[in-house]
């Protein structure tokens, strides 16, 4: 595994960039983190990308 | 941690900041030069009445009022050089690991009795705590000119400048919150430092591009493979500036001890230990 993980700077990069993305991952799971990527809120209005249909109208 | 570690410790921030004077020590010169010049020029724009009832009023507005409760006010001039200093800092983190691959002193380096994991942390004690000291004593030296400059001229229009006094003392004390602020940011935004010095450390060519293309690829990938957006609540659920802010000393346990702020070092962690590995490869 080990001799794998060093064999260049590409698997090193691909096995911490796994560890990176499955901790938060778990994480997420975890502590129920929410999705809301590109949801803009603030005081004047709200802009949520994911509901595009709502924001049209 | 023995004497030798720590002088050689020293020695390492000593070389990053001979190395990169013009961002540390130039660039918040500069910026303060541009600054006090552009009072000048403000002030002599202004009639002569109102610069006289201006100084008469912030000597009025701060006289006998307590330093620290008026501190965050002083916020507001750092911003320039907070914002150069963040500027600077990605700039740095960009190139830390990528220049001496590009010039190959990472041989001359490793040939030295310095590990991968010193050389990675001097990077980071520099741009979270020295580099900022810097910029701290600029806007000390330029708060002192300009209370001068002020108290100068408030004699000459003799007004009463005592409340000049207090107002020093709290443009002093908001110092303390701006550096307070910067390490506090540091350690807040660890993973993003992380992920930065990776692919500084990742990269043959462009590492910016690598660091962003990656970034796009990895939250595709996730939402892909997981379904789930992590990543990207992840990275929003970190940048509202009232999170890593300092405007007060009870502050200060609130931002450092909270469960997102270890959780972001700990990630930050897993993203250092791969630059500190990736050192290993030398083109």
């Amino acid at each position: 595994m080990k001799k794998i993980i060093f064999k260049n700077r590409y698997t090193l990069l691909v096995a911490v960039l796994i560890t990176y993305i499955t901790v938060l991952v778990i994480e997420g799971f975890i502590t129920g983190r929410q999705a809301q990527f590109l949801d803009f809120e603030n005081p004047f209005f709200d802009l949520n990308i994911k509901d595009i249909e709502a924001f049209r109208e | 941690m023995n004497k030798f570690h720590l002088l050689q410790f020293h020695a390492l921030l000593q070389r990053e900041i001979l190395e990169h004077r013009n961002m540390f020590i130039m660039a918040p010169a500069i910026l303060a030069g541009l600054i006090l010049l552009f009072s000048v020029w403000a002030m002599t724009r202004m009639g002569q009445d109102t610069v006289s009832i201006s100084i008469e009023y912030m000597a009025l507005l701060f006289d006998g009022l307590s330093p620290l409760e008026m501190a965050p006010i002083f916020m507001i001039p750092a911003i320039p050089f907070i914002g150069i200093f963040y500027f600077c800092a990605i700039i740095y983190l960009m190139n830390s690991l990528y220049q001496d691959r590009q010039e190959l002193s990472i041989l001359f380096w490793q040939s030295m009795p310095v590990s991968n994991l010193n050389t990675v942390l001097s990077k980071l004690v520099t741009i979270g705590m020295v580099a900022p000291l810097f910029y701290i004593a600029t806007m000390f030296a330029l708060y002192v000119i300009a209370l001068f400059w002020l108290a100068i001229l408030g004699w000459s229009y003799d007004i009463e400048v005592a409340g000049l006094g207090y107002m020093f003392l709290a443009a002093v004390a908001s110092l303390i919150f701006v550096y307070l602020s910067i390490v506090t940011t540091a350690l807040w935004l660890l993973p993003t430092i992380g992920w930065v010095v990776l692919f500084s450390a990742f990269a043959k060519r462009t590492p910016i591009l690598w660091a962003i293309g990656v970034f796009i690829l990895v939250g595709f990938l996730e939402e892909f493979i997981f379904g789930t957006q992590f990543l990207g609540n992840f990275v929003q659920s970190r940048s509202t500036p009232t999170q890593y802010l300092i405007l007060d000393f009870q502050d200060i346990v609130e931002r450092l001890i909270n469960y997102d702020m270890l959780f972001g070092i700990l990630v930050g962690s897993i993203l250092l230990a791969g630059a500190v590995y990736m050192r290993r490869f030398i083109d």
